[in-house]
């Protein structure tokens, strides 16, 4: 009987502290939407001076991006596992290797405001990677949540 | 010409608008692999949803993609699909477009948290 309320004590102890964890969670996860939204915004600004400058909104848009008809070409940069999650890794550009500079889509001397746009979605990735390591940690943390609300349910 | 053999790390894929995926590509996150699939897509005003719902099972099924990076207001068009994709890998984030602002209270995994919070479940 005593094991059995201490056991049903340490699992509501463990419960609180998930709830605990999950509250946090939830905060560093809208903050750190909040910092992309407004890196995203910001590098969304530049690309409309970019158009602007140029005087076509047909400037910078997907009419310039690669098709499925294009060459192929690998990612400049991607995601590695690393002891605290996941982490942005970047390449360099080498043609020969397949990887080519994303500025020369567009212009072959692209405009300071256009590298600038270039600098914020670098930041916007870099969230990207924060924020999947917060939403992956969030993830457990419900399942656990979810695991241990269905014993508690069942005792 | 295998430029894609012996690669460290997974990509990061895009669902979104125009400037969304420009930006992005802009970062250096797009490829084009040898079978000439690339890791985005552009949504327009004239894009279907079942295009948008092909397109986003077809990143899910792909292993050498991480993230998957969908404009919340694509993602509001099949959210049966992702509610229902619970899995870690990919993961999915909801990021905000130029036209519309982040939503947490429509995020899934916030959605999610929430539900733990069902006051019937409290009761009990």
């Amino acid at each position: 009987m005593t094991a059995g309320t201490s056991e049903k004590e340490a699992a509501g102890q463990l419960l609180d502290n998930l709830y605990l964890d999950m509250f946090h969670l939830i905060e560093e996860h809208t903050q750190c939407r909040v910092n992309l939204e407004r890196s995203n915004a910001s590098g969304a600004i530049l690309l409309a001076r970019t158009r602007f400058q140029h005087g076509g909104s047909n400037s910078v848009s997907t009419a310039q991006i690669p098709t499925e008809n294009s060459a192929e070409f690998n990612a400049l940069c991607r995601v590695v596992d690393s002891e605290d999650g996941i982490c942005v890794e970047r390449q360099a550009v080498d043609k020969s290797k397949g990887y080519v500079e994303p500025l020369h889509w567009f212009s072959v001397l692209p405009p300071m405001s256009l590298r600038h746009a270039v600098s914020k979605f670098k930041d916007c990735i870099e969230l990207v990677a924060e924020s999947t390591n917060l939403q992956r940690q969030l993830g457990e943390a419900l399942d656990w949540i979810a695991k241990l609300r269905q014993i508690a349910l069942l005792n | 010409m295998a430029l894609h053999s012996a690669i460290k790390g997974k990509l990061i894929s895009v669902i979104g608008d125009e400037d969304t995926c420009v930006g992005f590509l802009l970062g250096g996150v797009g490829e084009i692999n040898k079978n000439r699939h690339p890791n985005f897509m552009v949504v327009d005003k004239n894009t279907a949803v079942s295009e948008l719902e092909d397109c986003f099972k077809r990143f899910l099924k792909r292993d050498d993609i991480d993230i998957i990076l969908i404009n919340q207001n694509c993602a509001e068009l099949i959210r049966h699909v992702i509610d229902a994709h619970t899995s870690p890998v990919p993961a999915v984030l909801e990021i905000p477009s130029k036209d519309h602002p982040y939503d947490a209270s429509k995020d899934s995994i916030l959605r999610r948290a929430r539900g733990m919070f069902n006051p019937e479940d409290l009761v009990r």
